[in-house]
């Protein structure tokens, strides 16, 4: 089905264990919340023992190629608490976002659509249905939420072509420190160091009108106040009753009512609309003194319908003029006397579904919020005579405590921490229409406060609470509130300059939280180096920065290993907490002949500098890495000589003094006399003739020999023209040697197929290459000659 | 507050390279930290700094790395160049021989980063006229020769006039910016010493995207 893809689920595969099933992937995914918008995350479903995942992976390429390729950025149980969703890009028509939610996060990624988006969506919403069955279990999750801060750290370095690669990572931007999070976070401790609290004149009215079409002036009642408030709210309920405006969520309507909403705003004012949100009948419009205008930002809203045909519906909308988004609610509830818990439940579902787009916080994490509408809470346990009698005689508060949001408010089952004012007006609900007169009709309903305000926040200060008796033209009176509302405006010039402060100091945090490490020494400097005495040095790497550093030892351009073949580093590679250390061993050991050693080392950290150590040191002389020719042309110990008596010998310059070696003479000629109590020498035979500098047979003839193996004639033909005449000796030497040994073979238990022959043959003949095919060859030779 | 203003949009990368003692991690530092180290121990490695700057309202941020000047080091600072899109050649006014050893600087640049990277002369130490060494008309004129850009600049006299610290930094990048407007400078290339990163999804992206395919096609 994926079959497109198999290859790279193959290499994402290679990142888990066997028993982790890569279920689906999704390539090319950009992340939206990230700094950076590339396209190079891959979103891994994985499955084990039926429960699931969501993995996040960085792929360096667009397209992976080998494992390395990818390292984890995040992990995602698919829990109760996750979730995903998609929306629309308002400029793309190619591409969605696809959120996914978690009980910690919340990522939005950018994704094609496609058959691998639905496919891959499919798969996600079925392993969470699958997950609902059976709680999941999530400690195999444990291992990879461990290597996340560490990124890359799967990557082995035999597989970084150079290291230049391993640095683009820093490139890459991976540093210590969230710019975006941090900035944020630092913005919001030093607010009030550029915002000012500033007084606004805000009102807020809320009208039921029944389904009437406007015909009157809407002043008296948005106007009732002597100076211009400095922004309206208005909520309508019921503005068109048809049958045609709930089906299609429109009707003409909405805008006569807007219009006459425009039109009786307070003359001493200019007034901008901000926003303005509809719904099946219900619309709430903000207005702004225009002075105030350029200064609005993030406007947002959304509308929430809750169950029954359009009778209830709701809406909402956030503004922030300021940082602290302020929120207005206008909300239409369900309606009869015995549906208070319905009603209760809208208020709920309002909160919990309402979700600005542009700025995604929930209502209650508004600064301010206003709640107006149509809430419909009815006034109990009075008959509609009572209520009327009790109005009559001005006695609102026997009515008051019969009024069914403030007993559920008490109770704590709506609205909790909002905040009424005083009622001081009489129920706004239900009227003769064009009359002052409650309901005289047949069902003669009991009069009731159904149209509300109230607020939640700090800095408001309620000035007014009215209703607007004169408002003829519905059943219900409209209702108003003047509020004074604090609220911080933020000085322009004082935020750009908090603001840019802030990003230099981001800029020195980069610095600062750049890894730092000092080592104790970046010169290391052995004692004279022996042929295989190891020596062993030791730096120590302390972590002086902030953040854990990460050190590594990194090959340099064109080198195939971080070190030379002489030198062991113990660890090559970890991580140092900060203001710990890290012992790091440098062995050296000697095998080659080699005038002296010298390497600098880099040491790397991952996301911040490079060290380099200089590795360095003298090498004593040895005849066991000197060359066959060499040792020819010496006839005193190796160490006895003058460097001009060596350089001479070395370059074959000298005259030729033995046929074969002095040291292999004085070494077989020991094992012949002493046989029995030879094993050091024996060993030391061994080890000479595999380390001479240049093999006893010429590595330039080794695949002649081997082709040349089961051959007698070959072999001997090779042995006698082309090796050359100082190693043929010695070839011959061992040979007649080992010849000798083995005609005592029944007395000292060797054969001449036994380990010694091979080991000897294998040392002196073949060396460096593929060991075990070859030297078979080699010994077949010597074995023929030597029968 | 415009879209994602806490982002920048690029990454430049810098090398920092000249004898040794010529003043590079002091100006490194007097750039990143404005501070000036009296006695700043040599080099032995390469260090990175990073600061964020504004050229034509776009963030960029730099990420600059200081190489060690002594000469025992060169064959392994030589795998830093690459990917460079800027490189700061710096040599000090008060001592000849490290003017002198500038071409041999230039020759590893040029064959080490690509034809766009540009490289920019530092005269540094410019603070210590009465021992000065080399000139100002002759290093002006070995580097119009070779078309690099040249100041001479101070890091110790900070926030004095003509200490051009943060000129030359600025300078290089408002060079590299431009060679990304007129196109002379490919961000796809793997080694322009550049990353773009827009800040606002789905703006930019197409273009890139076309990009990255044909780039896909190619291999
Ligand atoms: N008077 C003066 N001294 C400076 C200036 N810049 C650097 N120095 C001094 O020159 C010395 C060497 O400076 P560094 O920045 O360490 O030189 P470097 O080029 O980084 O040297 P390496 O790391 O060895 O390559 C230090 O003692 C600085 O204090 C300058 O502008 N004026
Ligand atoms: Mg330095």
């Amino acid at each position: 089905m994926l079959a497109v893809h198999q290859d790279v689920i193959n290499i994402v595969q290679a990142k888990f264990l066997s028993a982790e099933i890569v279920k689906s992937i999704h390539l090319n995914v950009s992340a939206l919340d990230e700094t950076y918008n590339d396209d190079n995350r891959i979103l891994a479903l994985v499955e084990y023992n039926k429960t699931f995942a969501l993995f996040v992976l960085i792929s360096a390429r667009k397209k992976p190629i080998s494992i390395s390729d990818l390292c984890i950025e995040t992990v995602i149980p698919i829990d109760e608490y996750f979730s995903c969703d998609t929306e629309p890009i308002e400029e793309s028509q190619s591409h969605i976002i696809f959120i996914i939610t978690s009980k910690k996060i919340k990522l939005q990624f950018k994704i094609e659509i496609g058959i691998e988006s639905s496919n891959f969506a499919s798969e996600v919403i079925r392993s969470k249905e699958v997950s609902l069955y059976n709680p999941p279990v999530f400690v195999w999750l444990d291992k990879y939420i461990g290597t996340m801060s560490q990124l890359n750290r799967n990557s082995d370095l035999g597989e970084q072509s150079d290291t230049p690669i391993i640095r683009q990572r820093i490139t890459q931007g991976t540093t210590a420190i969230n710019r975006e999070s941090m900035l944020k976070y630092q913005l919001k401790l030093k607010e009030p160091e550029f915002t000012e609290k500033q007084e606004f004149t805000i009102f807020v009215g809320t009208w039921n009108v029944n389904g009437q079409p406007p015909s009157v002036s809407l002043r008296p009642w948005l106007c009732y106040d002597e100076s211009p408030p400095d922004l309206y709210a208005i909520g309508f309920q019921e503005i068109d009753l048809s049958k045609e405006a709930f089906l299609f969520n429109d009707t003409p309507r909405e805008a006569e009512w807007q219009k006459y909403v425009m039109e009786g705003m307070h003359p001493k004012a200019k007034y901008r609309l901000v926003a303005l949100a509809r719904l099946v009948g219900m619309q709430l419009a903000v207005m702004i003194n225009s002075q105030h205008y350029p200064y609005v930002k993030n406007v947002s809203y959304d509308t929430v319908g809750t169950g029954l045909l359009g009778k209830m519906a709701v809406w909402q909308f956030g503004w922030s003029y300021i940082t602290p988004p302020s929120a207005s609610v206008n909300c239409h509830l369900a309606a009869h006397v015995e549906e208070f818990e319905r009603r209760n439940q809208d208020y709920k579902d309002i909160n919990a579904r309402m979700n600005f787009k542009r700025n995604p916080i929930a209502i209650k994490d508004h600064e301010q919020v206003y709640w107006l509408g149509d809430l419909n809470y009815r006034i109990t346990d009075l008959t509609t005579s009572q209520v009327k009698t009790l109005v009559a005689r001005k006695e609102l508060n026997k009515l008051l405590k019969a009024d069914q949001l403030n007993q559920q408010k008490e109770r704590g089952n709506v609205l909790l921490d909002y905040t009424e004012g005083d009622i001081k007006f009489q129920p706004t609900y239900k009227y003769d229409l064009n009359t002052d007169i409650f309901d005289t009709s047949e069902k003669a309903r009991p009069p009731a406060w159904t149209d509300r305000i109230l607020w939640r926040g700090k800095g408001i200060y309620q000035v007014e609470y009215r209703s607007h008796m004169d408002m003829r033209i519905s059943d219900h009176k409209p209702v108003s509130s003047l509020f004074k509302s604090e609220i911080s405006v933020v000085d322009p010039l004082k935020f750009r300059k908090i603001h840019e402060d802030l990003l230099k100091k981001m800029d020195k945090y980069e610095n600062e939280y750049l890894p730092q490490v000092t080592v104790d020494q970046t010169e290391v400097k052995y004692d004279l180096v022996k042929f295989r005495e190891p020596q062993t040095r030791e730096i120590i790497i302390a972590n002086t920065g902030m953040v854990p550093a990460e050190f590594e030892f990194i090959k340099k351009l064109d080198e195939t290993s971080y070190c030379k073949d002489w030198l062991r580093i113990i660890p090559y590679c970890g991580s140092i907490n900060p203001g710990e250390t890290c012992e790091v061993k440098f062995e050296v050991t000697l095998e080659t002949s080699l005038q002296n050693i010298y390497d600098i080392l880099v040491l790397h950290l991952k996301g911040g500098k490079d060290m380099f150590i200089t590795v360095s040191g003298d090498c004593q002389r040895s005849c066991f890495t000197s060359s066959i020719a060499a040792l020819c042309r010496i006839n005193v110990p190796i160490m006895q000589l003058s460097e001009e008596e060596w350089r001479l010998a070395e370059n074959n310059e000298s005259g030729v003094l033995y046929s074969v070696p002095r040291e292999i003479w004085l070494m077989v000629d020991h094992l012949y006399r002493y046989a029995g109590t030879v094993q050091a020498v024996a060993e030391s035979l061994l080890l000479f003739l595999s380390y001479t500098k240049d093999p006893v047979i010429p590595f330039e003839l080794h695949d002649t020999c081997i082709a040349a193996a089961s051959n007698f004639q070959n072999c001997r033909q090779i042995i006698l023209q082309r090796v050359p005449d100082l190693h043929r000796n010695v070839f011959l030497y061992i040979c007649m040697f080992l010849q000798e040994l083995s005609k005592y073979s029944n007395d000292n238990g060797y054969d001449a197929r036994t380990l010694p022959l091979y080991s000897v043959t294998s040392c002196s003949g073949i060396r460096y290459v593929t060991r075990s095919r070859k030297t078979a060859g080699a010994s077949r030779i010597l074995s023929i000659i030597s029968s | 507050m415009s879209a994602g203003p806490y982002n920048y949009s690029y990454i430049f990368k810098y090398i920092i390279i000249g004898d040794m003692g010529v003043g590079k991690s002091c100006l490194l530092h007097q750039f990143t930290e404005k501070k000036f180290m009296a006695d700043c121990p040599h080099t032995i490695g390469v260090e990175f700094g990073t600061r964020i700057i504004e050229v034509s309202g776009q963030k960029i941020k730099l990420q600059i790395w200081d190489t060690a000047g002594q000469e025992r080091f060169r064959a392994v600072t030589r795998s830093y160049y690459r990917g460079a899109a800027g490189a700061l050649m710096v040599y000090d006014i008060t001592r000849r021989s490290t003017y002198n050893h500038l071409s041999s600087w230039l020759t590893d640049t040029r064959n080490l980063t690509n034809p766009s990277t540009v490289i920019f002369l530092i005269g540094n130490k410019c603070d210590l006229e009465g021992q000065r060494d080399v000139t100002y008309e002759e290093a002006s004129k070995f580097a119009e020769e070779n078309g690099l850009m040249f100041v001479e600049a101070s890091a110790r006299q900070m926030g004095n006039r003509g200490d051009n610290v943060e000129e030359a930094f600025l300078e290089t990048a408002k060079k590299i910016y431009q060679s990304i407007q007129d196109g002379r400078l490919d961000l796809n290339a793997a080694e322009s010493g550049v990353q773009h990163k827009p800040s606002q999804p789905g703006r930019n992206n197409l273009s890139a995207d076309q990009q990255a395919s044909k780039d896909n096609c190619a291999c």
